[in-house]
């Protein structure tokens, strides 16, 4: 295996980290995507698919982890022929729904008996169309795994009135990174249920304390909007909102970036292991900043939320490299230039990095 | 031939070669002291432009290369036009601003001029039994918490259900119309159309008015929304908007699109303002043909603002608003019943009622 290193290092058992840096700016990204939205627009759309390929590709391109960039393969034509399928699914499911409301179970139904197939061709097509080094991801993932994870898990979780839900979230993450493999190199996961219960329990307190005042406010000014000026009368609605709002993205950013943290902190292949340091206060003031910020300009800060967050996760992402291995590529998948005629792309499914 | 520097990768594995790249007379060469590959440059697909993001070249066989060097690149590799173009309008910020401007015109310019004549089209070849299983699920639903059954005397309700009818026939095309009686001291008096021609109107609206023309004359208004399928338009326009700023926004997460959407409400309510105006336009000519003087109308929504004034209003501006304001609504009314000197007279009369619901009895 190890015949072919040439870096500085090979061979040496010296360990070193290797962290992702984002190269791109919000500025470079804002014009990339206005005039990626330009387009979309003037095509009614279909330019979207054109646009989603050129984003990851900048994206991607702007991502140096090990002194090397990502590259994304995508076809246009083949997202596009997701996106036409998925639009028409929803169109015929809001329509339909609207005016036989018992229809909606019907959907549900068989959404659930394709969404295993899905998810999987999905991830598929997203891991083989991207590289590093000229070494395609694969997923390994089959849908039979799939329906295991989601669908039994969910079920499990409505069984159990919710109380499995942070083992469903655990098994579900791993599943979706332990699939993925670099070239040959494979990735395993191991993760403590516990841990997650820890998570969504000390998260379920954080916004249940926060929430309360949001849900007895309202009763008090009530109560009081008499004495309360025609001009501030607003405030008795918009109050418990943002207050429930605030709660939520507290809850939101904690179980993120504390199961984040766990997901990668347990997360090793061959010679290496991955570790994430994501701090949920952090994230938290990100994600209120981005949100307001957006609200705002009416959406033109997008770029540049979507930039920083992408920034602070690179920032709290390493890998310890402590035996350096020269990573193959799979022979089935290795041609770079093949084209992916898949059907995926179905839900945009990124994974953390 | 000045030489590039560039990292090439076999493609079988992630070992990293630094090497020279030599293009010219037709042939791509690679030069380093481990390596040396020659490839015809016809074969080699050069990746487009993007910002200043490393530039691969795709190598027949399976291996690619990758450079820093964007000029030089640039220098051999000839760009699709379109390419070219949209690498010339992301440079440039004054650009950038022109495509924000057009972008929020096409906005506008889809969601409030190009969608409601298509979402009136698909509106008007709905079959209206197709809408009244959806009227009926809806009633039962609001049965649960909002709506009790009425308290009215028969007769009142025989004898409102009577005009109904005739206001009905008078209607023209609005397919079979149904009234509902309901008590509901939650919603107060008021009335709604539900889809498939069903009209609820509460007891506290038929307590509220002081004769069976202010009935009416809300009922009038309610046909109205039967009239122009406005749950219907309602529907489709809601989802297309979605729909259209989920496509926008795009990619990101949901909670910060939803930030991105609150404009798109506020033109939701717009367009509930339009079919509020819409519906009393029909009202008063419905009235009018039915022999009932829209003076009722502007008298019962008078009332009802006052009603609700004492109330815990929310204190929505105009622009959140889902009904145009009332004075707006009431000048249209008296407007068209002509005669001041009648209206002077409906006036007192009115605060003299308003006086006596100022505490309800209830």
């Amino acid at each position: 295996m190890d015949k072919g290193a040439t870096g500085p290092g090979a061979g040496a058992q010296a360990t070193r980290v290797v962290r992702p840096e984002f190269t791109g700016s919000a500025g470079e990204y804002f014009r990339i995507w206005i005039v990626n939205l330009f387009f979309t627009l003037i095509t009614l759309g279909i330019y979207s698919a054109w646009a989603k390929v050129r984003k990851k590709k900048y994206f991607y391109g702007n991502t140096r982890f090990d002194g090397q960039t990502f590259d994304y393969f995508g076809q246009p034509v083949a997202i596009l022929k997701g996106r036409i399928v998925a639009f028409i699914a929803f169109v015929i499911y809001a329509f339909v729904g609207e005016l036989y409301p018992v229809s909606r179970f019907v959907f549900l139904g068989i959404a659930a008996i394709l969404a295993p197939w899905i998810i999987v061709r999905a991830l598929t097509f997203n891991a083989r169309n991207s590289a590093h080094c000229g070494l395609r991801f694969h997923f390994s993932g089959t849908p039979k795994q799939a329906a295991g994870v989601y669908l039994w898990g969910l079920v499990l979780a409505i069984v159990t009135a919710g109380l499995a839900y942070p083992l469903f979230m655990k098994r579900q993450r791993a599943f979706l990174v332990s699939s993925h493999q670099y070239g040959l190199t494979e990735l395993h996961c191991e993760l403590s249920g516990w841990a997650f219960f820890g998570v969504y329990f000390r998260a379920g307190l954080l916004v249940m304390l926060l929430a309360a005042p949001a849900a007895l406010l309202p009763q008090y000014l009530f109560r009081h909007s008499g004495e309360l000026p025609e001009y501030l009368s607003w405030a008795t609605w918009v109050l418990p909102l943002v207050l429930i709002y605030a709660a939520y993205a507290v809850g939101y950013a904690y179980i993120q970036a504390r199961t984040t943290n766990l997901l990668w902190n347990g997360t090793s292949g061959k010679g290496f292991r991955f570790s994430s340091s994501l701090s949920a206060n952090t994230l938290m003031k990100i994600y209120i900043g981005n949100v307001v910020a957006v609200a705002c300009t009416g959406g033109l800060l997008i770029p540049w939320a979507v930039v920083r967050t992408l920034k602070y996760r690179l920032e709290s992402f390493a890998m310890t490299v402590t035996h350096e291995v020269v990573h193959q590529a799979n022979p089935h998948f290795a041609r770079v230039g093949a084209t992916g005629q898949e059907l995926g792309d179905f839900f945009n499914f990124d994974l953390g990095l | 031939m000045t030489p590039i520097a560039a990292g090439y990768f076999d493609g079988k594995d992630s070992v990293r070669h630094d090497v020279s790249v030599l293009i010219g007379a037709g042939k791509v060469k690679l030069v380093s002291r481990d390596v040396s590959l020659e490839f015809d440059a016809r074969q080699v697909r050069v990746a487009p432009r993007l910002a200043d993001t490393p530039r691969w070249l795709y190598l027949p066989g399976g291996g690619a290369c990758v450079t820093l060097d964007n000029a030089a690149v640039d220098r051999f590799a000839r760009e699709k036009p379109f390419t070219r173009t949209l690498n010339r309008l992301e440079a440039r910020p004054v650009y950038a601003v022109a495509a924000v401007a057009l972008v929020v015109a096409l906005v506008w310019l889809l969601i409030d001029r190009g969608l409601p004549p298509v979402v009136d089209y698909i509106a008007e070849r709905i079959p209206r039994s197709a809408e009244k299983s959806l009227g009926e699920d809806t009633l039962e639903a609001l049965g649960h918490n909002w709506l009790k059954p009425s308290t009215l005397p028969p007769n009142r309700m025989e004898t409102l259900r009577r005009k109904f009818d005739e206001l009905g026939m008078a209607a023209g095309d609005v397919g079979p119309l149904r009234l509902e009686f309901r008590a509901s001291p939650a919603i107060g008096p008021n009335a709604f159309a539900l889809p498939g021609g069903i009209i609820v109107v509460t007891d506290e609206l038929v307590r509220l008015a002081r004769n069976d023309e202010e009935v009416l004359a809300v009922l009038a208004h309610e046909i109205g929304h039967e009239r122009y399928r406005h749950t219907m338009r309602h529907l489709l326009q809601g989802s297309a908007t979605a729909l259209i700023i989920a496509g926008v926004t795009g990619d990101i997460a949901s909670t910060t699109s939803l930030a991105a959407s609150a404009p798109a409400l506020l033109l939701q309510t717009k367009y509930s303002r339009d079919y509020e105006r819409e519906a009393d336009a029909f009202a008063i000519t419905l009235l009018q043909k039915d022999g009932i003087g829209p003076q009722h109308f502007a008298a019962i929504l008078k009332r009802l603002e006052y009603r609700t004034k004492d109330k815990h209003r929310l204190g929505l501006p105009t622009f959140l608003s889902t009904h145009p304001p009332t004075e707006e609504r009431e000048a249209l009314a008296r407007g068209a019943a002509g005669g001041a000197a009648k209206v002077e007279e409906d006036d007192s009369a009115d605060d003299a009622a308003e006086k006596a619901l100022a505490r309800p009895p209830h």
